[in-house]
């Protein structure tokens, strides 16, 4: 399956494809109704009634438990779960915020600058060993990233990195090239070998071929790698937790994590804006980027 | 003249040998030193006897005894089922869920085809932890799902059912992606023969089973590798919706490794833990080799 089929998904919206006809197959039209209607409000009924829950006072939110829109609004919830975060969690939502920020794009901007050479190596030549070294890169994706763990904890201790920022964006960096070498590979390998061989003939180096021709062409393959590795560093957890001890430095999901703790009672009007504080950024990028979203985590499957 | 020459072939010596290796050098070294490394340590730890708060980690060779310890932890034998019952469902129930509803949204004409894709598939973007957070909420006594039922059942409790509800869980955020990966699947398939069996008066069903799913195959596969990578390292979930409890009963691989290796209120034996991550290590290679023992089969 190329590519292209992602990408190409966003004209094929007004196409007319292949289905039933709805006079005719009244049977499978309703079956596809009922399941369909069924299955959204599977997915949307936890999320909205959590949203429900972090805009309901005190008093309402053992109240109509099954009704979505509450009767009172409050945004108190929001306050205090930024107030809880400080004082609780010892880390405020605006340093949670910052802390993921870093270690995401740092470790996205690293690995993709490492995979783009790789692959423009790999694309662009022909040597010893191309193969073998492709595969054992890429089927390191397939090691559980928890076999790593303890080895790494005492590497980074030794090398006095627990609690700082490179402690995670270390080997994240180490799981984020093989995907993305997977995604970049195979883009370079579209890009006409005319384009690239014209600018040879001009005199360009390869390495300006790549940074001036080759990275500029593959703007929708990064973008799409992008979003994929931001799904995975920044909802990464079990790394975060073991090497991010120091609250101050702890990323979005460790620090939230520990409301579930148990080790003070979270009122559960502030439980769900806590949740909610999370989700919206990730809702708001999605909603602005879906179409990227569904490309970028398609696309490292499809090619595998 | 001769000395041009060879600097004319040294250059050309650096472009076709010297390049290609430049270029991938930074990849390797990342790969040798955070990947490669990492992994033969950790493999050879699990002949160690060490804790976290040691200096120097190789220092007490004791042979198998870490996997003599693991075996006969009765809480490890729970947490080898529940990552089986977990890779289970997740590549059967996860898959067959989402090969339905892609076909049906599919072939069903819907109007906002897209609209309804994104919204199916907009869990799998969020954090398995915030999502984890928001079941609790749901799952907990006096919770919505309770509510619903209109009963009184404590479902993260039950030694039972607390494995069974984080798999479903983990269902309802990821079935959206295998949905995804199907649908763009099923826009490869050949219209057609999909055409030609409309002439022939096929039914559905039998359109869907003769040809619409044995040209999904490759997708499928995908899907079952992706699942199967996915489910066997879960933790996030497990963590967050019951630490692997109660007593341990929903505890999977990676969280029985974390309660050995780094729990407050663990044990703190990491060459146990290590050994976990030995079992893990080669059970996914177990697995690598049954994938490629098929794949070569299907060649010839």
């Amino acid at each position: 399956m190329a590519i292209n089929n992602i990408f190409k998904n966003k004209s094929q919206n007004t196409e007319a494809e292949y289905g039933i006809n709805r006079k005719k197959d009244v049977g499978f039209y309703i079956y596809s109704r009922i399941l369909i209607i069924l299955t959204i409000i599977i997915i949307l009924v936890p999320i909205l009634y959590i949203f429900s829950l972090s805009l309901r006072t005190k008093e309402t939110v053992y109240q109509d438990f099954l009704f979505l829109i509450p009767k009172q609004v409050t945004f108190q919830n929001y306050i205090d779960a930024f107030e809880y975060a400080s004082t609780r969690l010892n880390v405020s939502f605006f340093e949670m915020f910052r802390n993921s920020v870093i270690a995401t794009f740092s470790s996205i901007f690293i690995a993709i600058t490492i995979a783009a050479l790789a692959s423009f190596s790999f694309s662009n030549y022909k040597f010893k060993g191309k193969e073998f070294t492709f595969t054992v890169i890429i089927a390191s994706f397939v090691i559980p990233a928890q076999v790593l763990l303890i080895p790494l904890f005492f590497i980074l201790r030794n090398a006095g990195l627990i609690n700082t920022y490179l402690a995670v964006i270390i080997p994240y960096v180490g799981f984020l090239i093989p995907i993305a070498t997977l995604i970049l590979r195979s883009f370079f390998e579209q890009i006409p070998k005319e384009i690239k061989e014209s600018a040879t003939i001009d005199g360009a180096s390869d390495l300006r071929t790549f940074f001036q021709i080759v990275l500029p062409l593959s703007k929708p393959a990064i973008a799409s790698c992008v979003i994929l590795l931001f799904l995975e560093t920044w909802n990464e957890f079990i790394f975060a937790l073991v090497f991010l001890q120091n609250p101050k430095f702890q990323t979005i999901p460790v620090a939230i994590a520990k409301i579930a703790g148990g080790k003070y009672i979270v009122p559960i009007g502030t439980y769900g804006a806590a949740i909610m504080i999370t989700i919206i950024p990730v809702l708001i990028i999605f909603i602005i980027f879906q179409r990227w979203f569904i490309a970028g985590m398609t696309m490292g499957a499809v090619k595998g | 003249m001769y000395k041009e020459n060879s600097l004319k072939n040294y250059q050309e010596f650096w472009n076709k040998t010297g390049q290609p290796y430049a270029f991938l050098l930074p990849a390797l070294f990342v790969f040798v030193f955070v990947v490669l490394s990492p992994v033969i340590m950790s493999l050879i730890l699990s002949f160690y006897k060490f804790t976290g708060f040691d200096a120097h980690i190789f220092k007490e060779f004791i042979g198998f005894e870490n996997f003599k310890i693991l075996f006969r932890d009765k809480y490890f034998w729970i947490s080898f089922k529940n990552t089986f019952y977990f890779v289970a469902s997740s590549i059967t129930i996860q898959i067959l869920l989402s090969l339905v509803l892609a076909i049906t949204i599919f072939f069903g004409r819907f109007k906002n085809s897209i609209s309804i894709r994104t919204i199916i598939f907009f869990p799998a973007v969020l954090a398995p932890v915030s999502i984890s957070l928001a079941w609790r909420r749901i799952l907990e006594q006096d919770g919505l799902f309770n509510q619903i039922l209109g009963i009184d059942y404590s479902w993260l409790a039950s030694p039972m059912l607390a494995i069974w509800v984080v798999i479903f869980v983990s269902i309802w955020q990821w079935t959206g992606y295998n949905l995804v990966i199907f649908y763009a699947g099923l826009q490869t398939v050949d219209r057609t023969i999909l055409e030609a069996a409309d002439v022939d008066g096929a039914s559905w069903w039998g359109k869907i089973i003769k040809i619409v799913i044995p040209s999904l195959k490759p997708t499928i596969i995908l899907n079952i590798i992706l699942n199967l990578i996915g489910s066997f390292r879960v933790f996030d979930i497990v963590y967050v919706l019951t630490r692997g409890g109660p007593v341990h009963q929903s505890e999977v691989f990676t969280t029985i490794m974390y309660y050995y290796s780094f729990s407050a209120n663990g044990p703190n034996k990491m060459g146990v833990g290590s050994s976990i991550a030995f079992i893990m290590f080669a059970i996914m290679i177990v697995f690598g080799f049954i994938r490629i023992r098929l794949m070569k089969r299907e060649e010839i």
